[in-house]
């Protein structure tokens, strides 16, 4: 038996979608209602599917209580376990990006407020740049922060634009590319390593990951 | 005045039953440890920082407790057992007979960002086997590291097997001019990522889904043989220990690079210089230990001399068991 963590939220589709492109998961139909799910799979004794959000889904498979599952690597970049990253999905990508009242990043040394649900990721942002930042940690509607002058400039997720749009804010610079990854705890894939590279195979077959 | 029972993040005090199967387990391995011609070294907590200034990595410096004494030394706490007995052997070396079997037992400190299961207090216990070249030394530390973790992991063990340097050349190949940067490739492999590998260099893809390269040759002419003997010491192994899940996988450790373009993405411990193993035990798989060779960290200190060696984190070994309920931890 092999469990699989599944992210609750937006990455849930996305997972379903390409897990099935691939001809995995076809019997799961309990998306989110039930903690735990065991799933009929040709080829294995069934998958323990488990329904985690996605800030507590790496400690899982961290932890081998999940053998392996999907998480946004935006999330990865904060609380990033010694896991495997094998595959990235292909559809529900964003972007991880600086957005603020206007276009202009902060001027070479100055100091400016960063809000974000990303402390980590804005850290390793900031210590690249010519100008310095108090992390201000939100846990959401980030947008509010430079939009009502909490902060002057935000680290958030944009996926098409139109919050920023509908609040006169702008995306200044993308950070990084967001996607979905597929995750697999290091002692797992030497237990499971036919599985998993089956399941790997199928699903960069299927042109859903790479 | 009420006193709070509250401790800092990252250490745990053991009461009773705790207590008594932390000092069970120990007391098992010390036993096994002297049954095996072992001789205890006691090392103290605190040292001089300067000794390993020079071996350690950016990492490594980060995790140690360093402080200034009243005399205006500076001071760290012990992080790691085999770099501090390196550093007092070396300059004996000459004077003592090998091979020389030491075993060693106690805290290391180190300091992890706060998360759960990353405690910043360890119990280990270790062996270190000095003055034998070649497989003969591997494949006994191995047998006495398998034999440890046997009866503590209820059977449930999965040790990984490889060696440093494995894969420096299809690294450094891949990394041609206008082609991807060697460390960052090595940490993609250790990764498994596949899509950046396989844009890379098509002959690691192997290695990231078997462990394996499709030939041997591939790893080229240093590192193939040394292959082959790896994959003979882990059948001897498995024949030995049946129980345990052996296995050999090179992009496990292909952070453990020998050559100075790849040395930046150096793992936790760097100093293996050549075989290098960890093992996972108990039903979660959790990681309990490890070891390797390590010559050239006596090279640097300025001795010569084949090192070999292991340790296992106690409380880690018996983490897996229901039992360890009365853990009074900080969180």
């Amino acid at each position: 038996m092999i469990r699989l963590a599944l992210p609750k939220g937006r990455n849930l589709e996305v997972t379903l979608a390409a897990f099935r492109a691939a001809g995995l998961l076809r019997g799961y139909d309990g998306a989110g209602r039930s903690l735990l799910t065991v799933v009929a799979e040709a080829g294995t004794a069934g998958i323990e599917v488990l329904s985690l959000k996605d800030w507590d889904l790496p400690l899982y498979v961290e932890h081998g209580v999940a053998d392996c599952g999907v998480v946004g690597s935006d999330v990865l970049g904060e609380v990033d376990g010694d896991l495997l990253v094998p595959l990235r999905l292909t559809a529900g990508r964003s972007r991880l990006s600086l957005i603020g009242r206007t276009r202009e990043l902060p001027p070479a040394g100055g100091q400016v407020r960063l809000a974000t649900k990303y402390p980590q990721t804005a850290r390793r942002v900031v210590a690249g740049r010519p100008w310095g930042a108090e992390i201000v940690e939100l846990s959401g509607s980030i947008e509010l922060a430079p939009l009502l002058a909490l902060a002057e400039v935000a680290l958030d997720i944009v996926q098409t634009g139109r919050t920023l749009a509908e609040n006169n804010l702008v995306e200044i610079e993308t950070v990084a590319e967001v996607a979905a990854c597929f995750v697999v705890n290091r002692a797992s894939y030497q237990r499971h390593r036919r599985l998993l590279n089956d399941w790997i195979g199928r699903l960069e077959a299927a042109e859903v990951a790479a | 005045m009420r006193i709070s029972a509250a401790l800092p993040t990252g250490v745990a005090a053991l009461l009773f039953e705790s207590a008594r199967r932390r000092r069970l387990a120990e007391r098992r391995l010390v036993a096994l440890l002297e049954g095996a011609g072992y001789a205890e070294a006691i090392l103290p907590i605190l040292d001089y920082l300067e000794p390993y200034e020079a071996l350690l990595t950016p990492a490594g410096r980060n995790e140690l407790y360093r402080f200034i004494d009243r005399d205006g030394e500076q001071l760290a706490l012990r992080g790691d057992f085999t770099p501090m007995l390196a550093r007092l052997l070396a300059p004996r070396l000459a004077a003592l007979d090998l091979p020389l079997r030491l075993y060693y037992r106690g805290d290391v400190v180190r300091y992890e960002e706060e998360r759960a299961g990353r405690q910043r207090e360890f119990y280990q216990v270790g062996a270190e086997l000095l003055g034998i070249p070649g497989e003969a030394a591997e494949s006994e530390i191995l047998r006495l590291f398998l034999a440890a973790l046997a009866p503590e992991a209820e059977g449930d063990i999965q040790v990984v097997l490889g060696f440093a340097g494995a894969l420096d050349r299809l690294l450094l190949d891949a990394a041609l001019p206008g082609a991807a940067d060697p460390a960052a490739l090595a940490a993609a492999v250790a990764r498994r990522e596949r899509a950046p590998v396989r844009r890379a260099c098509p002959r690691l893809l192997a290695v990231v889904e078997t462990g394996l390269p499709e030939r041997a040759d591939d790893l080229g002419p240093e590192a193939a043989p040394r292959l082959a003997s790896l994959l003979a010491l882990r059948d001897e192994l498995a024949a030995r220990f049946p129980a345990a899940r052996l296995t050999v996988d090179l992009a496990e450790f292909a952070r453990h690079g020998l050559d100075p373009r790849l040395a930046a993405e150096a793992g936790a411990r760097p100093y293996y210089d050549g075989v290098v193993f960890h093992a996972f035990a108990g039903a979660g798989a959790i990681p309990v230990g490890g070891g390797g060779r390590y010559d050239s960290l006596f090279r640097r200190l300025g001795a010569e001399v084949a090192a070999v060696g292991f340790s296992l984190s106690l409380e880690r070994l018996l983490a897996g068991h229901p039992a360890a309920t009365d853990q009074e931890t900080s969180r």
